[in-house]
């Protein structure tokens, strides 16, 4: 039995005469047979101790065993043993052959009367035990019930992080997704038209040359001209042809017309680097891993930015001796442009910028990128590079940019982490492997 | 074991019969009844049954005094074999010294028999004993009728379980008494190695056996 306070059987448990019979039981027959004429009717147990008895008139308990001369037993039995007797007594008078006739009838009376009362007795507690054993069944199946509820409705409480998490997850990808198409497209129009650029910038630039020959060559002409009319002794003529060219400012026009065309020079020259600054930038035209220069890298994402730059920041570029690195290039150029973009929108006027690059270890190189800025408040830092965080306001910014910083170096085998205090600028610290190829 | 007490010299053993529905349980007491004289043994009782089936359990109890004095009553029980009644034979296999599986030899019933030992082994397990410990014997009951089971193919199923193994027609009465004795012998054996039965009581394996099934082998040991 589990349940408290349960009534407790064993089938099959002995049982003594006196919980098998009880004296509305016993007592009417004993009386009824007394009346047919006997001192005594007893039921004394196996000590001979009466258990239930009826004498005729006044009871006197005690000392009452044995009354008659004329004694007639009768054994009780109870599942087999013998448990106790039926003890009938009378005077002399009385004839053996009834008493031994009443004794047996009393006896067999009271053994059917145990017999019955037991069988009674032992379904009634089997029955008891059925129904407290299933009770108790029934009590643990609640139980169980209850537990597997509670499992369940934990779990059920787990689906809903769990689809919290991923929907998270899925919101990550997808602004990722966002921002590498985004930068693919990017990559797309620069490397087209750098090459829609580049095939009329070739011929402006090697047009220019020519043209500046063919105007040496002009100019050489018009003098060689002026020098044989000198010389033909026709001062009229040589003074109007001198007049004309004052008139026309041809001295000053050669002079200037060097100036222009090493500036025209220049610019083109400049314009061309920009497209192949914006090529290289991209990496459109690289395998995605490649060996490449850290140095050269950053010098390319500072000239794609040269325009966001304002007259007035400084810029220090210490630059160590690095080996060559195994990267994605157009992330890792991603990463610094977008560090460097951060630091420009954080100090807009009198921005201070030291860009270090150095030796780590044997196989790792770091980039330091140290501004004057406002800095990173203690209680953001550690959520600057998680999705859709932004200090910017609603619209001007998704809040990709560090994300995107983090994913690149992650995805090179480096680490970036920031050091900052409020109003004393911000460190970005990337670390990257020599070797940062991770698919392998 | 359902009563032991060595002040008042009393021991009290409950072995039970079980085994699947009309496998021939409560006809095995009747034939230890009729085979075993009633000297040693109380009348069998057979408690409330329904169209001849039993739907609680028979009791028939037998009597040994041992030479210490210590009075050994072994009730005998049957168990009902229908499914319904589990919980039923659940109470009654409570705290048993031994168990009598009586198997139905006939053919269409050996998934009965395999369903009710497995029963068997739950119900043990549920009330607290051991079926790998609790004394044991098969008797493969209804061996007078055809369409039964080959002793062979019965001897390679049970062989390598090491359980006793009998075969009986308790209609005929026979091997009925066989299987009673080597229960009997069995659960001897486990509760001497309990309750000392040979060193503090004096009571031999044989003496114990022989006294609860043959009248004249060891006369005066029995109480009546």
């Amino acid at each position: 039995m589990t349940a408290q306070g349960s009534i407790s059987f064993v089938v099959g448990e002995e049982k003594k005469l006196t919980d098998v019979l009880s004296e509305s039981d016993v007592l009417p027959l004993l009386k009824s047979v007394v009346g047919a004429g006997l001192d005594l009717a007893a039921i004394v147990d196996m000590t001979g101790e009466p258990l239930w008895f009826f004498v005729p008139g006044e009871t006197a308990p005690g000392a009452m065993l044995p009354l008659g001369t004329a004694l007639e037993c009768r054994p009780i039995i109870l599942s087999g043993d013998i448990v106790g007797r039926v003890h009938l007594s009378a005077g002399e008078g009385i004839d053996p052959a009834l008493l031994r006739f009443l004794a047996r009838v009393v006896g067999d009376a009271v053994n059917s009367m145990v017999q019955t009362n037991l069988k009674r007795m032992m379904v009634t507690e089997l029955h008891t035990k059925v129904v407290q054993m299933s009770y108790d069944e029934l009590l643990e199946k609640n139980r169980q019930l209850s537990a597997s509820e509670q499992k369940y409705r934990e779990l059920a409480e787990h689906l809903e992080m769990r689809v919290q998490e991923r929907t998270a997850e899925l919101k990550q990808a997808y602004a990722r997704m966002l921002q590498q198409e985004k930068m693919a497209s990017v990559g797309q129009l620069a490397a087209g038209m750098a090459h829609e650029i580049n095939n009329p910038l070739s011929f402006v630039l090697s047009n220019l040359e020519t043209l500046e020959k063919y105007v040496r060559r002009l100019s050489e002409h018009a003098g060689f001209c002026e020098g044989q009319l000198r010389q033909s002794g026709s001062d009229d003529l040589a003074g109007r042809v001198e007049d004309r060219r004052r008139e026309q400012k041809i001295d000053f026009i050669l002079d200037d017309l060097s100036d222009l065309f090493s500036q025209s020079l220049a610019g083109a020259e400049r314009v061309k680097k920009i497209v192949s600054d914006l090529r290289g930038f991209s990496h459109i035209d690289e395998a995605e891993y490649s060996q490449l220069d850290v140095n050269i890298e950053i010098d390319r994402t500072l000239s794609v930015l040269s325009s966001e730059i304002p007259a007035d920041a400084e810029i220090t570029r210490e630059f160590g001796a690095i080996p060559l690195i195994v990267c994605r290039g157009a992330l890792l150029c991603q990463a610094f442009l977008n560090i460097i973009r951060n630091a420009l929108q954080a100090k807009p006027s009198g921005l201070k910028l030291l860009i270090r690059t150095a030796m780590n270890s044997k196989d790792h190189i770091t980039v330091v990128f140290k501004d004057n800025g406002p800095g990173i408040a203690q209680d953001i830092q550690a959520r600057i590079f998680e999705p859709f965080f932004t200090t910017h306001e609603v619209g001007s910014g998704m809040g990709m940019g560090l994300k995107v910083v983090y994913d690149a170096v992650s995805s090179c085998g480096g680490t970036v982490t920031v050091n900052s205090r409020e109003d004393h600028g911000a460190v970005f610290v990337i670390t990257l492997p020599v070797n940062g190829r991770t698919d392998e | 074991m359902i009563h032991y007490d060595t002040e008042a010299g009393i021991m009290v053993i409950k072995l039970v019969y079980y085994g699947p529905a009309l496998s021939g349980k409560t006809t095995n007491l009747l034939r230890l009844h009729d085979l075993l004289p009633c000297s040693g043994r109380g009348d069998l009782m057979v408690l409330d049954t329904a169209q001849e089936r039993t739907i609680y359990f028979d009791l028939l109890p037998f009597f040994i005094t041992a030479p210490s004095g210590l009075k050994i009553k072994v009730k005998v029980f049957t168990v009902p074999g229908q499914v319904k009644h589990d919980a039923t034979r659940k109470a009654v296999l409570q705290r048993a010294d031994g168990v009598a599986f009586i198997a139905d030899s006939q053919v269409r019933e050996s998934l009965n028999n395999a369903t009710s030992f497995e029963n068997l082994e739950q119900n043990l397990a549920l009330v607290g004993l051991d079926p790998g410990r609790l004394p044991l014997v098969i008797q493969y009951n209804k061996r007078d009728l055809p369409g039964i089971v080959a002793e062979d193919a019965i001897r390679s199923l049970w062989w390598s379980s090491g359980v006793p193994l009998f075969f009986a027609s308790a209609l005929e009465a026979w091997g009925v008494v066989e299987t009673f004795q080597c229960l009997l012998r069995t659960t001897y054996a486990a509760l001497d190695a309990t309750c000392c039965l040979s060193a503090r009581h004096g009571l031999s394996m044989e003496a114990f056996t022989c006294g609860l099934t043959v009248p004249d082998a060891s006369p005066g040991m029995r109480e009546r």
